[in-house]
């Protein structure tokens, strides 16, 4: 059994958002504080789509509609529901077995929607290294010796000769996509894959890379 | 003021010290007052180059540590008016130096020389954060192997991150039969990855280990292609436009009729 918290406690899971109230709180006590705390963390969610579900207390339905609205303004995310949440549905599903990772206890996330994009203005030379939740795009070249770690999407408008990790918490859907696709090694997810040795062409068609039953295929677009 | 530039390379064996020498001397031909630092505490070489060895009494570190005035440990060449080196200590270390004293230290020398040549040590640590500090530009030198070009690059992303922009490239050891065969990486192969402004091409020459060895620049050799290419470079950095040398000499008639044309050869 978890730890009954001393105060509001917000938690992330693959759904979206877990508000955990103490339980003695009453509603006028518990808005306050979500206010408070929604506020400090404004940053983080902005721009975000989240499910939002509570523990600990009841709410009324007005008193619900109260909160997704201080949710919805103070956070800038998008607040898609707001209910409470049902313990006795949520515990199995907790030990429902993975999918298997590179690594044990990573974390999942599944489907296209790869959250936030980060652009790289320049070059990805050697020695850089480019980590990022969600996914990015480099307006460049990454070069042999730099390296791109995703969780999301990678995409380079250049030529890409370094390494790229597209998924890197384990989304499988994930793509890699450059306008010159000749790197060193790309990884999709918990899947490696090099370059053929020999074969070196000057073609240079964009080319996309992505999983296809279970080993990383490359195609032109 | 004087202009502060470094010779840099990452990897090392490439030639950023015989471009020093020949690029120092080369100002110096031109009648500028320049002075040369050796920064590769340690490891100097550039006083053997230059074939002033002998002449050395004070050092850089002596210079920081104050226990020399500046003008004292500047050796003059032996050639050239106007031209002077700085050498490096032998029995000390990079960490004898920080890169704070290198800035100081070069603000000095801008007042007194129309250019500073720094030439920096192999690899990225110490000596490499000391040999940039101070610089205003940076070249980079590389060889057609993937090795160097690789650590050129690196070195580019380096100097970036220290607000040095746009570097010039100087490619050297290139020989013309090795890339005509695809047996060596070509200039162009170079630039598509580092991307940066070349300024200037060296072919692969005996002459230079000759002068090297002998401690005489081969760029004050009229009749060496190398000589020839550094001159070129040299008045480049001074601001001229010099074309490019071609040095495929075995061209023939049609073909160079065809390059005339732009037309590339089958």
């Amino acid at each position: 059994m978890e730890q009954e918290p001393k105060s509001i406690v917000f938690k992330g899971n693959n759904e979206g958002l877990v508000i955990v109230v103490p339980e003695d709180y009453d509603f006028e006590k518990a808005k306050a504080e979500i206010e408070e705390k929604v506020q400090n963390a404004a940053r983080f969610f902005r721009g975000a789509k989240i499910k939002v579900v509570y523990r600990g207390i009841t709410l009324s339905p007005e008193e619900e509609e109260i909160i997704k609205k201080i949710l919805d303004e103070k956070s800038g995310a998008v607040i898609e529901s707001l209910s409470k949440d049902d313990e006795t549905k949520h515990r199995p599903a907790a030990k429902t077995p993975r999918k298997p990772s590179a690594e044990p206890g990573t974390m999942f996330f599944w489907g296209k929607d790869t959250g936030m994009c980060r652009f790289v203005k320049n070059t990805v030379r050697s020695g850089m290294r480019i980590e990022f939740d969600g996914s990015v795009i480099v307006l460049g070249d990454v070069n042999p010796g730099g390296e791109i770690i995703a969780t999301g999407n990678v995409v380079v408008l250049g030529a890409l000769r370094g390494m790229v990790h597209a998924g890197s918490e384990g989304n499988r859907d994930c793509f890699i996509y450059a306008l010159k696709l000749r790197p060193i090694q790309i990884r999709i997810a918990d899947l490696i894959a090099r370059m053929p040795e020999t074969g070196e062409d000057d073609k240079s068609n964009p080319e996309i890379a992505r999983i296809k039953d279970g080993i990383i295929e490359v195609e032109q677009l | 003021m004087g202009e502060v530039i470094v010779i840099t390379s990452g990897k090392g064996g490439v030639g950023k010290t015989t471009t020093t020498a020949n690029l120092g001397t080369g100002i110096a031909m031109q009648g500028k007052k320049v002075v040369l630092i050796d920064t590769d505490i340690g490891l100097r070489n550039l006083d053997v180059v230059m074939g002033l060895e002998n002449r050395i009494v004070y050092d850089l570190v002596d210079v920081i540590e104050g226990q020399c005035r500046l003008k004292q440990a500047l050796i003059k060449d032996k050639r050239y008016d106007g031209l002077y080196l700085l050498p490096a200590p032998q029995t000390r270390d990079k960490n004898s130096v920080a890169p704070h004293q290198m800035v100081t230290l070069c603000n000095e020398l801008r007042q007194e020389f129309d250019y500073i040549l720094i030439d920096c040590p192999a690899g990225i640590e110490q000596g490499f954060k000391n040999a940039i500090a101070g610089a205003d530009r940076a070249v980079v030198v590389t060889t057609p192997e993937v090795s160097a070009v690789r650590d050129a690059d690196r070195i580019i992303g380096l100097l970036e991150a220290n607000e040095i922009r746009n570097p010039h490239l100087i490619v050297n050891r290139v020989r013309p039969d090795m890339v005509k065969r695809g047996d060596m990486m070509s200039i162009e192969d170079i630039i598509d990855i580092l991307a940066i402004g070349l300024i200037g091409v060296i072919p692969d020459d005996e002459n230079i280990i000759i002068s090297t060895n002998r401690g005489e620049p081969v760029v004050s050799d009229s009749k060496s292609l190398a000589g020839q290419a550094y001159r070129n470079i040299t008045r480049r950095i001074m601001g001229e436009e010099v074309p490019l040398m071609n040095f495929n000499t075995s061209d023939g008639f049609l073909a160079k009729m065809k390059k005339l044309f732009g037309i590339k050869p089958a």
